[in-house]
C-alpha cells in the first residue's frame, strides 16, 4: 500500500500551469525527495497532497484511500513559509497546534516538552515566539508537525535557514523517523542534501516530472564519466582528447569525459597521459555524476536556485 | 465543531489578556461619554474667570453689570469713575497682566440714546469673556430701559428669565435622555468598527505570518473563519457586557443623580442595555464577515486601509441619518433607514432609546439582519477560502468574482 499516490494530477492557476500530469508514489519507510528549482511546482504539489488545494484533474490518495480530510490527522506538515503566532507563548502554541491534531491538551503538553528536550531548545519553553531566533522558531515548527506522531511527514524545504549544527540535528531526527517506519517526503532545491538522505527522488521542472525512481536506479542510468584529480606539476594532460569539459582549480580538477551512446568511457588513457608527463597524482577518482549534474543535464540548462 | 471551538478559544484568550483590551474597555466609554457630555457642557457656555474693570460715571449701570456678570461667570469686576490718569493706569495694568481688560462706558447724552461702549481686552482671543460681557450688557441695558418705561423690577426679571425645555422622552422612561442615546450610538459605532477591523487584522496577521498554512493542513477554511469570528466576537461581547453592567450599576447609584440634571442626566435602562448587546452581536456578525472578506483579499494593513471604506461608508451613512431620526424618530424615512440591515444596529437601536418603535419593526430588523448576515457570510467564506492562499498582487474585481464561483 502506498502512503501517498498522486495520479496524473494537474493544477492551473489562472493562466499559469503549476503542475502537469504528475504521478508518483511514496511507500512506507522511505525518505522521498521532491526536487526541482524554485517555482517548479513543488509547493503546489504538496498543497494538493494535503488537500489545501484541489487538483483540477487527477486524483490524490493517502494511505491507500481516496483523499479525505479525516486522514490528515495522520499527516505532519511543515510549510515552506514558517508560520507561528508571534505573540503567543511557545508551549501554549505547541499545545494549541497539537489539539488541532486531535490530541488532548495533556498529551500535547507532555510530547511538546519531550520534543523540546530532544531538539535542545528547553530554554525556549517560557518565551514568546517572537523572542526566539529564526532557527529556534523553525525547530518549534518542526516539533509542531511531529507532535501527533504522523505516519506521513511532509516537509517543504526543511533545511533552508538552518545552520550546519541544527541541519545535522534535523537530518538525524528525520533518519530516525524513517527507521521507525514513517514515510517522509521533503522538498528541496539542494541536490547534495537529497543525494545524501533520500531513497527515492522525483525531479520536477516547470510542473512536469522529469526524473523519478530510487536514487540507485537514477544514478545507474547515467555513465560514470566524472573524474576528480588531485595533482602536482605539469597540467598539460588536461588537454587530453577524451576530456569533454574541465574545471581546473590548480592542483584540483573536475573532469567530464566524452560519452558515446551511453557507454561508460575509459579513463585509463587520461591517467597514462598524466603519468607520462611526469605529473604527480595524489588522487584519481572515477565517479558517477552528482544529482545536480544529472538535473542540469536533464533540464538542459540553468537552475535558478 | 471541535476545531472551531479551539480556534475561537485561542483567539479569545489571547485577546482578552492584552493590554489593548483593558485600555479599550476603560477608555472607549470615557471617550464617548466625554465627547457627548463634553460637547453638551461646552454648548452651555464656558465660564470666564477674567479680571475686568468697568469705568463709568453711571454707578447704577456699573453695579447692575457687576451683578449680572456674577450670575453666570466667575469674573472679578471692579468699578471706577473716569478721571485724569485712569486710562493710562489701566493700560499699564493691562500690560503687566494685573487685569484682563477694561470697559469704558460713556452714558448717553439723551435718555433715548444708547451709551457708547469701548472694550479693551488684553487678548482678543478670549471669546468667552467678551461674549459673557456682551450678553450681560444687553440684559442690563434692556432691563434699565424697561424700568425706565415704568415696568416693575419683579416683572422685568420674570420676563427675562431663561426658558427651560424638558428633554426627557414622553413615553415613560423619564430617566432616558438624549445624551445617553447619543453615547450608545457612538459606542455602537466604535465597537462594530473596532471589532470588525480586528477580525480583518487578525486574518492579515495569520496571512503574513503564514500561520494559516499550518492550520489549513488540519482544518477547513470555513472552520478557521467561523472560529475567528466567534473568538473576536466573544471578546467584543465581553467588553460590551462589562460596559453595560457598569452603566446599569452606576445608574442605580445616587452618583448618577449627582452627575447632572435635565438633559445631562446619565442613566441607562435595562431594556437599552439588552438591545445594545443584541444589536452589537448582529452588527458585529454583519460587519466582521465583510471585514473577513476584505482581510483575505489583502496582504497588509496598508492595503486594508484602502479597502476599509466598505465598512466606513455604511456606518457614515448612519451618522448622516442621525439628524433625520432625531427630528422624527417615527417618520417614514427614519423607519426605512433603520430597517436597512447595515444601519439597524445603529439606527434602530438609537430609535429604541429615543422613542420605542413598534415591536414588529424591531423584529423585522432582526429578521432582515439575519438574512443579510447569512448572505454576506456565504460570500465572505468563499472569498476567504481562495484569498487566503493568494499573495502578492491585489486581486481585481473579476478575479474576486471568479473566486466566489469556485466550488
Amino acid at each position: 500500500m502506498s502512503i501517498v499516490a498522486l495520479n496524473n494530477i494537474r493544477k492551473v492557476y489562472d493562466q499559469k500551469v503549476a503542475v502537469e500530469g504528475l504521478t508518483l508514489r511514496i511507500e512506507p519507510g522511505t525518505m522521498f525527495g521532491l526536487l526541482g528549482p524554485n517555482g517548479s511546482g513543488k509547493t503546489s504539489s504538496i498543497r494538493m497532497m494535503i488537500g489545501m488545494t484541489v487538483p483540477d484533474s487527477g486524483s490524490v490518495e493517502l494511505f491507500g484511500q481516496p483523499f479525505t480530510r479525516d486522514n490528515l490527522k495522520r499527516v505532519g506538515y511543515l510549510p515552506e513559509e514558517r508560520g507561528l503566532y508571534k505573540k503567543m507563548n511557545v508551549l501554549d502554541q505547541l499545545v494549541f497546534l497539537g489539539q488541532l491534531h486531535k490530541l488532548s491538551a495533556a498529551t500535547a503538553r507532555r510530547r511538546s516538552l519531550e520534543w523540546m528536550d530532544r531538539m535542545e531548545i528547553t530554554e525556549a519553553i517560557p518565551k514568546k515566539t517572537e523572542d526566539l531566533s529564526k532557527g529556534m522558531q523553525q525547530k518549534i515548527q518542526f516539533i509542531a508537525a511531529l507532535l501527533h506522531e504522523p505516519d506521513l511527514i511532509i516537509m517543504d524545504e526543511p533545511f533552508s535557514g538552518l545552520d550546519p549544527v541544527n541541519g545535522k540535528l534535523l537530518q538525524d531526527t528525520l533518519l530516525d523517523l524513517r527507521k521507525a517506519g514513517k514515510a517522509i517526503l521533503f522538498s528541496t532545491h539542494r541536490m547534495d542534501q537529497a543525494e545524501k538522505m533520500c531513497d527515492e527522488i522525483a525531479l520536477i521542472h516547470r510542473g512536469k516530472l522529469v526524473l523519478e525512481g530510487s536514487m540507485r536506479e537514477v544514478k545507474r542510468e547515467y555513465p560514470r564519466n566524472r573524474v576528480v584529480i588531485d595533482f602536482e606539476g605539469d597540467d598539460r594532460f588536461l588537454g587530453h582528447s577524451s576530456i569533454e569539459h574541465v574545471d581546473n582549480f590548480g592542483g584540483h580538477a573536475e573532469i567530464r569525459l566524452w560519452t558515446v551512446d551511453g557507454v561508460e568511457p575509459d579513463a585509463q588513457p587520461l591517467l597514462i597521459d598524466a603519468v607520462a608527463r611526469g605529473t604527480r597524482i595524489s588522487r584519481f577518482e572515477v565517479m558517477e555524476p552528482t544529482l545536480e549534474e544529472i538535473f542540469i543535464e536533464v533540464v538542459g540548462g540553468s537552475i535558478d536556485a | 465543531m471541535h476545531n472551531v471551538w479551539l480556534i475561537a478559544k485561542r483567539e479569545y484568550l489571547e485577546r482578552i489578556k492584552t493590554k489593548a483590551f483593558m485600555i479599550a474597555t476603560i477608555l472607549i466609554p470615557l471617550l464617548m461619554g466625554g465627547f457627548v457630555f463634553g460637547s453638551a457642557i461646552l454648548m452651555k457656555k464656558t465660564k470666564s474667570t477674567s479680571h475686568l474693570v468697568v469705568v463709568t460715571r453711571d454707578t447704577q449701570l456699573a453695579m447692575d453689570l457687576k451683578d449680572e456678570l456674577a450670575k453666570d461667570s466667575e469674573m472679578t469686576v471692579d468699578t471706577m469713575a473716569p478721571g485724569e490718569n485712569v486710562r493710562g493706569v489701566l493700560d499699564d495694568e493691562l500690560k503687566d497682566h494685573t487685569i484682563d481688560g477694561y470697559m469704558w462706558i460713556t452714558p448717553a447724552k439723551t435718555s433715548e440714546g444708547r451709551p457708547s461702549i469701548e472694550y479693551k481686552p488684553r487678548s482678543k482671543a478670549d471669546i468667552a469673556t467678551s461674549s459673557s460681557l456682551q450678553e450681560a450688557l444687553r440684559t442690563v441695558l434692556v432691563r434699565e430701559r424697561l424700568e425706565h418705561q415704568g415696568m416693575v423690577a419683579h416683572d422685568v426679571d420674570a420676563m427675562m428669565a431663561p426658558v427651560k425645555i424638558d428633554t426627557t422622552s414622553s413615553n415613560g422612561n423619564e430617566n432616558t435622555s438624549f445624551a445617553v442615546a447619543y453615547v450608545l450610538f457612538f459606542l455602537m459605532y466604535m465597537v462594530v468598527m473596532l471589532y470588525g477591523m480586528n477580525v480583518a487584522r487578525s486574518i492579515i496577521e495569520e496571512k503574513t505570518s503564514r500561520v494559516f498554512e499550518v492550520l489549513l493542513a488540519t482544518i477547513r477554511p470555513e472552520e478557521m473563519l467561523a472560529g475567528k469570528i466567534l473568538g473576536v466576537g466573544s471578546v467584543g461581547i465581553t467588553q460590551v457586557l462589562i460596559w453595560m453592567m457598569a452603566a446599569l450599576i452606576l445608574a442605580a447609584t445616587p452618583m448618577a443623580a449627582a452627575m447632572g440634571t435635565g438633559s445631562l442626566a446619565f442613566s441607562i435602562t435595562f431594556v437599552q442595555a439588552i438591545f445594545f448587546v443584541l444589536y452589537f452581536i448582529f452588527g458585529f456578525l454583519l460587519y466582521s464577515s465583510m471585514a473577513a472578506a476584505l482581510g483575505a483579499m489583502t496582504n497588509s494593513e496598508q492595503e486594508l486601509q484602502q479597502l476599509n471604506m466598505f465598512l466606513v461608508i455604511p456606518l457614515a451613512f448612519c451618522m448622516l441619518m442621525i439628524g433625520v431620526v432625531v427630528n422624527n424618530p417615527n417618520g417614514t424615512l427614519s423607519r426605512v433607514v433603520s430597517l436597512i440591515p447595515f444601519c439597524s444596529p445603529l439606527l434602530m437601536n438609537f430609535r429604541i432609546s429615543l422613542n420605542r418603535p413598534p415591536a414588529w419593526e424591531i423584529g423585522l430588523s432582526f429578521v432582515l439582519m439575519s438574512v443579510t448576515i447569512y448572505g454576506v457570510l456565504w460570500l465572505a467564506s468563499r472569498i476567504y477560502r481562495v484569498g487566503i492562499l493568494m499573495y502578492g498582487k491585489k486581486p481585481t474585481l473579476p478575479e474576486i468574482l471568479r473566486w466566489v464561483k469556485y466550488s
